[in-house]
């Protein structure tokens, strides 16, 4: 085995999962809501930009940022409908709430895009990049630069502004924060806004590495979960943490055990910190 | 009103014994009748979880699928017959479920539900690369089921056959939650979800009685399941389809939580829907998922709230 | 003018409040002046919290409200908490009343001050930290670090940057040591010299008789004696529940 190689995967691998999990972690954490429909969204806003392209003729460039726009709106609808339930903080019909969202996408996303695999080719995936042993495309060099832009990005919004503030303070107590006059429904709409936008730009960058499918859903993005719940409840830095210290894992697991397993063995992994930490590996109580 | 209630349940379910002979019987409305007693059981076990408890299990397709397997593996290779494999089904389930319930003791609300989920699938990744459990293939010629009956022998190789069994599984099934809602644990079960300081103070331990309950809910989805696989002939790791999870949430909130007729009357309507109504497989994925996500942002009591709502707006 | 001077900064009217079949509050008139304080006393239970969070249109449970709450003639029954808070209508309420995960500037930087105040007076940082000079060397302390009486003045402190037109207080003194309790409720009351409006609802009925204007005695949620300070002192169902036992 190739011990760089596999770094450098992990690595890759990692940027991704802290990528598509960063948008679901801030949900959990401002307004403590479960998005089952998150793997959903993915898929959603892989076929988009792929439609963008093949329908439209559009360039990757432009295909990825309409995605992102799309699911945005379609964040605001689906929060808008979700408000009720929100404000009530009434979590466990909201979580099936999503799972049903989830499904219907699915069944929505067959009926439009078809059955069939497809292909969303990012011009930079073939451009490869060689040093010696190791291997990776621009494509992945991209990704991680744009994770780790993404991630400072936030943790700054969050910790050095007001805006981050606001949302700070309904995740901890919205009943609260009306008092301080603060619209908390504003805040759950852009925070389910920027969950169902990032998500859109982590399938962008990341659905070009694989085949993508209608049925592919929560399977693509199930590792993610591992993220969001390792990484602790909201947490922007343990999300990082965790979506790179997850990527290592399932590279050399993959490599030195057995790649059949990687995904039982991630979750194994989250069950036995549960098990001893229920908060989370970043989780201060 | 409670002296006539017994007598009344006892003709309700003779009657419903008949219900596919009325509606025709057809192969097509005993297949659908079957299949809505076995998946109206697979909804009780979450029932029990969501109804009662208030969280949102996702992980009861292990047991259902545990059911399934335990059947079908036992009843291809050394040939069981169907209470034996029905002894196995509950034994495994039970395992698996103080496993399960273990380790979720101290997890609440998502954190639960994202657990459960996590253990399904790592389940249905075990079920698809496991060659013992027949790999992704899963396992093929389930024999059909033999049972002996008050020395009766029963073969269910149609589903006109089976509907005799899947009958008596519901029944006892509707017997078993009737019974709990009256129990002791039923009522902590409750007490716990809906005053949790009063059931502390009244000295119910919360953890145990999750723990029983959990424990109590799994056999119902597992006997489902073991139903299904002979009723199929076939167990894969399609089992663990969200399809199903989706089915039993669906099953239990159309109606309403807590009602004892609420998941067989959701299940009904679904699987009716599906089988005479089918808009084709996708659509029908867009009917469930609707169904699911309408019923609880506009009624999140179910039907039966919709119908309280319309009855108080006719009073006043 | 002089019709402008008479209109009450607050007033409310009929307000009862329901959680499910039990009624907390009955009927509850209540008047607050422009530049007044007025007091609202009770035992515990007696329904104060849940009025004074009726008047902000506020509930952390499922509560109806019935009656009507007017500030400056100005109707706040189909306004959102949030909204009023806007309008000037501001609660502090009992208990936690600042975010424990948010330093303390960030806990007052989240006030918006009014772009048009309309005679209402947005606090400054200075005029804040001129009021609480220990606030100061707090600025970014997190909420939850702090002692129960800084974590008061930090609540009181960004009602009062919202620019209150009428300041509700429940129970700033729950949990702070006498001293403390007499030098908040001393600072509320120069406050109210300089021109706030205020309604107080105190347990602690000696140093609420000393500070307010008008006092108010609730009782199972109906409200059973008002009337001015310096009377209700005397009045022998405040002298025999409250200030007789205290006697020594």
């Amino acid at each position: 085995m190739n011990l760089a190689q596999q770094i450098i995967n992990g690595l890759v691998l990692g940027s991704g999962y802290a990528l598509i999990a960063i948008g679901w972690t801030v949900l959990l954490g401002a307004a403590r809501l479960v998005n089952f429909a998150h793997g959903q969204l993915y898929m959603l806003a892989a076929f988009l930009a792929w439609a963008a392209m093949q329908q439209f003729g559009v360039d990757y460039y432009v295909a990825v940022p309409i995605a992102v726009l799309a699911l945005g709106l379609l964040g605001v609808v689906l929060q808008g409908v979700m408000l009720p339930l929100v404000m009530k903080q009434n979590l466990t019909s909201l979580m099936i709430v999503t799972l049903g969202f989830g499904y219907v996408f699915q069944g929505g996303a067959a009926r439009v895009f078809g059955g069939d695999p497809q292909r969303l080719i990012s011009p930079l995936q073939a451009e490869s990049i060689r040093y010696g042993d190791i291997w990776f495309t621009l494509q992945d060099v991209v990704t991680l630069a744009g994770t780790l832009l993404l991630f400072g990005f936030l943790w700054l919004v969050m910790n050095r502004t007001r805006l981050g503030a606001l949302v700070r303070s309904v995740a901890e107590d919205p009943k609260l924060a009306q008092l301080f006059g603060i619209n908390a429904a504003r805040v759950y709409i852009g925070v389910f806004v920027f969950e169902c936008a990032a998500v859109a730009l982590g399938a962008g960058l990341v659905a070009p590495r694989s085949p993508i499918l209608t049925s592919m859903g929560f399977d693509e993005v199930i590792l993610t979960f591992v993220v969001v719940v390792l990484g602790g409840i909201g947490s922007v830095g343990g999300s990082l943490l965790a979506g790179f210290g997850l990527g290592m894992f399932t590279a050399l697991f993959g490599a030195l055990v057995s790649p059949a397993y990687t995904t039982a063995a991630a979750f194994l992994l989250l069950l036995i910190v549960l098990v001893t930490r229920p908060g989370g590996l970043a989780a201060r109580r | 009103m409670t002296r006539l209630a017994t007598p009344l349940a006892l003709l309700l379910a003779a009657l419903a014994y008949f219900v596919p002979a009325a509606a025709g019987g057809t192969p097509v409305v005993y297949a659908a009748c079957t299949t809505i007693a076995i998946l109206a059981v697979m909804a009780y076990g979450a029932d029990l979880i969501l109804s009662y408890l208030g969280e949102v299990s996702l992980g009861h397709t292990i047991f259902w699928a545990a059911g399934g397997y335990a059947a079908a593996m036992l009843s291809v290779g050394p040939g069981w017959n169907g209470w034996m494999t029905a002894g196995a089904s509950v034994a495994i389930a039970l395992v698996l479920a103080c496993v399960l319930g273990w380790v979720t003791l101290r997890t609440r609300e998502f954190v639960f539900s994202l657990v459960t989920y996590a253990a399904a699938v790592v389940a249905m990744e075990v079920a698809f690369n496991w060659s013992f459990l027949g790999g992704s293939d899963g396992i093929v010629g389930v024999p059909p089921l033999q049972l002996t009956v008050l020395g009766r022998g029963i073969t269910g190789s149609t589903n006109a056959e089976l509907w005799p069994v899947a009958w008596g599984l519901l029944m006892l099934t509707l017997l078993f939650i009737q019974r709990f809602r009256q129990s002791r644990l039923g009522t902590s079960a409750l007490m716990v979800q809906m005053n949790p300081d009063l059931a502390q103070a009244l000295g119910v331990d919360a953890r145990s009685v999750r723990f029983l309950v959990f424990v109590a809910s799994a056999p119902i989805s597992a006997l489902a399941g073991w139903l299904y696989a002979y009723q199929r002939a076939y167990v894969g790791p399609d089992m663990f389809e969200s399809y199903f999870l989706v089915l039993m949430l669906t099953a239990i909130v159309i109606v309403g939580r807590r009602l004892l007729l609420g998941p067989l009357i959701g299940t009904a309507l679904i699987i009716v829907q599906q089988t005479f109504f089918s808009i084709g497989g996708d659509g029908d994925k867009i009917v469930l998922g609707a169904v699911l996500a309408v019923i609880l942002l506009l009624w999140p009591k179910g039907l039966i709230g919709l119908w309280e709502l319309m009855r108080v707006r006719r009073a006043s | 003018m002089t019709d402008v001077a008479k209109v009450a900064a607050l007033q409310a009217t009929g307000i009862s409040v329901r959680y499910g079949g039990n009624v907390a509050v009955d009927g509850v008139d209540v008047t607050v002046p422009a530049g007044g304080m007025i007091g609202m006393v009770g035992a515990n239970g007696a329904g104060k919290s849940t009025l004074i969070n009726a008047l902000a249109g506020w509930s952390r449970g499922p509560a109806t409200v019935r009656g009507k709450v007017r500030l400056g003639g100005r109707s706040m029954d189909w306004l959102s908490p949030h909204r009023r808070a806007r309008r000037g209508l501001v609660l502090v309420p009992e208990g936690k009343g600042i975010f424990a995960d948010l330093t303390v500037s960030e806990n007052l930087a989240l006030i918006r001050p009014p772009r048009n105040p309309r005679g209402r007076h947005p606090f400054s940082m200075d005029e804040i930290f001129e009021l609480f000079p220990r606030l100061a060397d707090r600025r970014t302390h997190k909420g939850g670090m702090l002692s129960g009486g800084e974590r008061q003045m930090v609540a009181v402190s960004r009602a009062l940057r919202a620019a209150p037109s009428v300041l509700l207080l429940d129970e700033p003194s729950a949990g702070l040591a006498p001293r403390l309790v007499y030098e908040l409720l001393a600072t509320m009351r120069r406050l109210v010299d300089r021109g706030l409006s205020v309604f107080l609802v105190e347990q602690n009925v000696r140093a609420t008789l000393e500070l307010v204007d008008e006092l108010y005695l609730l009782e199972r949620g109906k409200l059973v004696a008002r009337g001015p300070a310096a009377t209700m002192k005397d009045d022998p169902r405040i002298l025999e529940a409250y200030l007789g036992t205290l006697k020594t």
